[in-house]
């Protein structure tokens, strides 16, 4: 009788323990794995420069209208409204991993999906780099970075410079291309500054979609 | 950090021997249970001895248990474990004849294997059949059950998706139901316990 009652205290006691685990578990917040890139993984692709768009690149994908691509300007809200490349979604870097009150990444449709190609810019490349770098330890897919940033597309295409007369060929109809592009975005020597009217108030980041680039001249 | 082999921490070349030791304790424990012994399996069956039933619960209690809490924890990912199709039809089926093998042969395939282990007959014998069935369904797969092997796919679900509620609320009811269950094996054994068989 006395083992018995022992056994039975124990059975109390173990069915006790397992109410209590239990009940840790129903209340215990779900937890989400995010399967971020491993450091060795993140070394190697930050060591690679597969991630790089060259001005010239985007250029011919904008001007062809390639609706795979998406550009994202990670730089303010204020430099995004003072000028952005046309369609540029503007996702400060400051506010790219926020998370909205479920604890999902409020950006995560546009930075990981497998249709569009992603092309980060900033004005120079850190900017759009380190977005790149935070994006891709989180896995997103299909990220890329405008090689040079705003400054190298001006450099390069808007105001290019003529080549001598005695450059191959091949210089020569770059330089053409990439006056076609001037034109095209308006320029030919000056940088354009399109205005905009939208301002985000409190700071939050506004998906603004730019109006297609204006094709200059008329009748 | 865990699934250990999926995360790159142990080499999977580690796995048939990770597999082998594993092995020898699932059959060691199941010999220390007493599941050697067909009468003891048959005795949840009969009423009379509910070691099964308990053991099982306690071993599937305790990893799902573990489970979460690790996975709360960050110490293993649930998202990268291996979950099973579920194929419905040949689930019910296949279970229907274990539990008609279980209650006729006395074993379920593993604690078979203990039972020969340690010298028992009836083992070796059951282990003959086993051999004579799955040779019987290797030859037979194409025209005989291959439709129903391949019926009623209903991909890697899992109860709590199923339900649509968190896994934390689902193991919660599930260990309810399992300590109610728990403490209707002391009840029906103490009920049958006049019918004891001696051995």
């Amino acid at each position: 009788m006395e083992a018995r009652n022992t056994i039975r205290k124990r059975y109390y006691f173990v069915t006790g323990i397992l109410f209590l685990l239990a009940l840790g578990l129903l209340l215990l917040p779900h937890r989400k794995n995010v399967k971020e890139l491993s450091p060795e993984d993140l070394l190697v692709s930050i060591s690679t420069s597969d991630r790089f768009y060259s001005p010239e690149n985007v250029a011919r994908l904008i001007i062809s209208g390639d609706p795979s691509i998406q550009l994202i300007d990670v730089r303010t809200a204020e430099e995004f409204a003072a000028y952005s490349l046309p369609k540029a979604i503007n996702i400060p870097l400051a506010n790219i991993l926020d998370k909205d009150k479920k604890g999902n990444y409020v950006w995560q449709d546009v930075l990981n999906q497998d249709i569009k190609t992603n092309i980060i810019y900033s004005n120079g490349t850190v900017y759009a780099n380190q977005a790149w770098m935070l994006i891709s330890r989180m896995n997103f897919k299909n990220n890329y970075v405008l090689k040079g940033g705003l400054n190298a597309f001006f450099e390069n295409i808007i105001k290019a410079k003529a080549p001598l007369a005695s450059a191959p060929q091949s210089e020569i109809d770059l330089y053409s291309f990439r006056k076609a592009v001037a034109m095209y975005f308006g320029g030919g020597g000056s940088i354009s500054t399109a205005t905009t009217d939208a301002k985000s108030g409190d700071g939050t980041p506004v998906v603004k979609k730019k109006k297609e680039a204006k094709s200059g001249g008329g009748c | 950090m865990g699934p250990l082999i999926q995360q790159g921490i142990i080499n999977p070349e580690w796995n048939s021997i990770i597999a082998f030791v594993i092995g020898i304790s699932f059959g060691f424990i199941l010999e220390q249970a007493g599941f050697s012994t067909a009468r003891k399996i048959v005795g949840v069956f009969y009423g009379y001895d509910m070691t099964v039933l308990r053991v099982f619960l306690t071993a599937v209690v305790t990893a799902s248990i573990g489970l979460l809490y690790f996975n709360y924890l960050g110490w293993i990912d649930l998202d990268l474990i291996y979950i099973n199709p579920t194929f419905i039809w040949s689930a019910i089926v296949g279970g229907v004849l274990v539990g008609l093998g279980m209650i006729v042969g006395g074993y379920c395939p593993g604690t078979s294997f203990a039972a020969a282990a340690i010298g028992k007959i009836d083992g070796i014998v059951f282990i003959g059949g086993l051999f004579i069935g799955v040779f019987f369904y290797g030859e037979t797969y194409n025209w005989l059950f291959k439709d129903l092997h391949e019926a009623g796919n209903l991909g890697a679900i899992t109860m709590y998706n199923l339900l649509g509620i968190s896994s934390g609320a689902l193991e919660f009811f599930f260990i309810l139901f399992a300590i109610l269950l728990f403490w209707m094996t002391i009840v029906i054994t103490k009920k049958f316990s006049n019918k004891l068989l001696k051995y």
